[in-house]
């Protein structure tokens, strides 16, 4: 079988093109549904891409996306720097950030590591609030942050290039050695060290990958909603609706996590209407719960199978 | 050419037209709420709004529109804020927006408002810095009011509080402070510490700092209680009902006064289990235990026989959304929408309201060129407040309240509002 087939690539062409499309089809007010869906597939992707793969469980996620959203609305908004510059930058120091939960890695697994990875999120959460709050805005955050884009739908292309950028580029990583080297690490880590791979490396490269996505997301969602706190940055809810979207869309895919942003994004807008209240919550738990009990593969796994069963059936 | 060949256009034209008006008139005004719909302040502000449409609708709209409300919940949270205020720009259509949202949240969809320029009212947020955005960007903002005292203002009446009270009254040399780390916990006390403090000579001993999860404050009160302090300041918004009962039951003995968000609602003493005795709190107005003028009375009356859940009395912002929507609808009925002439016809908008002949609250604007005498600073779409005695330009921008041991509120400042006395807790020694 080769790596990368010919439907595989038909299949992004009609995706890239679905999205491409969607602002003729769709009023803004679903425009807009569709940035946050965007962001939370990039940050979702983000996560799949060292935890889904390695099997290293990080709770410090939005540790990593909190540096990349602090660092670029600090340049740019303390310090004038255009966001041309204060992006990348935001995204190397996230990558540098990274280093902090790589080490870790390097002595534990399990939930000792994910327990870990959670201490730097409270860590985050705490010191933005006391270092420096003539820079971090202390505990109200920071506003007023320069906006990349206006009108829902600049900002749709803007956060569905980028998503589609990241989700295409971590699809073809995937897809060579690497890829297939961070997934072996998930299954047996210690076959793997026996085989000759430094493991060391291969979790050094995953982190980095992990974190040069984050960063980017990170960087440009805080140059679209132009404000920021940290209470709902370095934040539980945060953690598990990225943790979430992973697992319902289905973890050791790129796909999987986009399945889920989107259905977990537009679940609890689409029902806003009709329970403006914490009553939307309750559904999205419910439908979360059954889902992940009766399809723990995710959606994009009975998806597949749904297709199978058509394509045994139309034969 | 006959009649009967010109008259066919004509009528059809006439018909056309007339099918027209009637769907335009037809069409409602949509009003958007945003704010917490879980929160006691959140659902304050919404009921007011839902009594507010009623009673406009029911006098005939607004030029002949109804008005029709669409509610968004923010759950407190700044980034359901921003998704909030979206839904209702851009899949709601509102045409105005009145919003109980807290500070970090209005500040997180201000953005939006940059963008969308929907005529806003922020009747709960009070953070000065958005009013300082209005005079930097008076073109940008002037779709925005807000008619709660700004903070800035709020502060400088209540600075007036602790000379006035607690150092000239109560004698009181030292403080210690006890504050929740939150926004509104760090601004408080760089208030208490770089204002009032060093204005009313008191000297702040300590600051201690709590999480917001804390439920045991035993080792908190005896630290507070080892600095020497004279009188414990607190600023509590989250569990400030827990703080409050352990004061009350652990017989602390030292005053406590400060912000307990919790005690600026009438559910406050059944919350604290009768426990809440003594606590004294700064409010914006129009404050719990605050003597009422017969409008808002009126309005208090209506939401009492129409809700029996709690809040069984609307917080602060629950009147200012009852009077300011009232007003902003009154504006676009003047200038035939929310449009270009809004702005403009809000500003001039100004409700007096009496009491016993005296004026007692006022829903009026600070201008932009207007110089508030005791800040010397303009606060341009900001409600119009006084600071000074004897609040004869505007009420003041807050009042301090206190639950005397008989379970009911008082407010104890300034003195023309005053209907009870600053007093200390029966267990508290007398300096």
């Amino acid at each position: 079988m080769k790596l990368i087939e010919k439907k595989h690539l038909v299949a992004w062409g009609a995706f890239l093109l679905i999205m491409l499309l969607m602002p003729n089809f769709v009023s803004n007010g679903t425009l807009r549904i569709f940035i946050f869906a965007n962001f939370l597939a990039i940050f979702a992707i983000s996560w799949d891409v060292l935890s889904g793969r390695t099997g290293y469980i990080s709770f410090g996620h939005p540790f990593l996306i909190g540096i990349g959203v602090y660092a670029t609305a600090i340049m740019s908004k303390r310090f004038g720097m255009p966001v041309e510059y204060s992006i990348p930058l935001a995204v190397l120091i996230t990558m540098l950030g990274s280093v902090l939960i790589f080490l870790p890695a390097l002595r534990i697994k399990g939930s000792y590591f994910a327990l870990v990875t959670l201490a730097f999120m409270e860590l985050a959460y705490q010191l933005v609030q006391v270092v420096r709050p003539d820079l971090t805005g202390g505990t109200r955050g920071i506003f007023g942050i320069k906006t990349l884009t206006r009108g829902a739908e600049n900002g749709f292309y803007m956060s569905m290039s980028l998503m589609f950028a990241v989700a295409f580029s971590a699809w073809l990583i995937m897809r060579t050695q690497l890829g297939t080297a961070l997934s072996a690490l998930g299954m047996q880590e210690e076959s793997l060290e026996g085989s000759g791979k430094s493991t060391t490396k291969l979790k050094l490269a995953a982190f980095m990958l992990s974190a040069f996505i984050a960063g980017l997301g990170g960087a440009f969602y805080a140059h679209y909603v132009g404000a920021i706190a940290p209470r709902t940055l370095f934040d539980i809810n945060f953690l598990f609706t990225i943790i979430v979207a992973v697992l319902l869309g289905g973890s050791g895919t790129i796909i999987g996590p986009i399945i889920g942003a989107f259905f977990l994004t537009f679940l609890l807008e689409f029902l806003r209407p009709y329970l403006p209240g914490a009553g939307r919550y309750f559904i999205y738990g419910a439908i979360a719960l059954l889902l992940y009990m009766y399809q723990p593969k995710g959606i994009y796994n009975l998806l597949e199978k749904l297709y199978q069963r058509w394509r045994g059936g139309a034969a | 050419m006959t009649i009967k060949s010109w008259l066919k256009p004509v009528v059809s034209g006439v018909a056309i037209s007339a099918i027209s008006m009637a769907s335009l008139a037809a069409e409602p005004i949509k009003v958007g709420f945003i704010g917490s719909m879980s929160s006691d302040s959140g659902l304050s502000g919404l009921r007011a709004a839902e009594i507010a449409i009623d009673e406009i609708n029911n006098t005939g709209g607004v030029n002949g529109q109804q008005v029709e409300l669409v509610t968004a919940d923010t759950r407190e949270d700044p980034t359901e804020g921003i998704k909030a205020y979206e839904f209702l720009a851009e899949s709601a259509e509102v045409d105005f927006i009145v919003s109980s949202s807290i500070d970090d949240v209005s500040l997180a969809w201000m953005p939006r408002f940059l963008e969308y320029q929907i005529p806003t009212l922020d009747t709960w947020a009070s953070y000065v810095g958005i009013i300082d955005m209005v005079k930097d960007d008076p073109e940008g903002m002037k779709n925005y009011f807000m008619n709660v005292a700004s903070d800035e203002a709020l502060a400088t009446l209540y600075i007036n509080f602790g000379a006035d009270v607690l150092k000239a009254k109560m004698g009181f040399e030292s403080v210690v402070i006890l504050a929740e780390d939150t926004a509104f916990g760090e601004a408080i006390t760089g208030l208490v510490t770089e204002a009032l403090a060093p204005v009313a000579g008191i000297e702040v001993k300590e600051v201690i700092k709590y999480d917001i999860t804390t439920n045991d404050f035993a080792p908190l009160f005896s630290k507070a209680e080892q600095s020497g302090a004279d009188f414990i300041y607190q600023i509590s918004t989250v569990n400030a009902a827990g703080l409050s009962a352990q004061y009350v039951k652990l017989q602390v003995p030292l005053a406590m006064t400060g912000v307990n968000v919790a005690a600026l609602g009438h559910e406050y003493w059944t919350d604290t289990g009768g426990a809440g005795a003594g606590i004294s709190t700064l409010s914006p107005i129009p404050a719990v235990g605050l003597d009422l003028d017969p409008v808002s009375a009126e309005f208090v009356a209506t939401y009492q026989s129409r809700y029996t859940s709690r809040p069984v009395m609307p917080h602060f912002n629950g009147f200012n959304v009852y009077h300011g929507l009232k007003q902003a609808l009154a504006a676009a009925g003047e200038v035939g929408g929310f449009g270009d002439g809004w702005s403009a016809a809000m500003e001039k908008q100004d409700l007096k309201l009496m009491k016993d002949g005296e004026l007692w609250l006022r829903y009026g604007w600070w201008q932009h060129d207007e110089i508030e005498p005791v800040t010397g600073r303009t606060y341009p779409h900001n409600i119009r407040f006084d600071l000074s005695e004897p609040f004869d330009d505007g009420a003041p921008s807050m009042v301090v309240v206190q639950w005397h041991e008989d379970g009911k509120p008082y407010v104890v400042y300034p003195e023309k509002y005053a209907n009870g006395e600053f007093v200390l807790p029966s267990w508290v020694p007398a300096k």
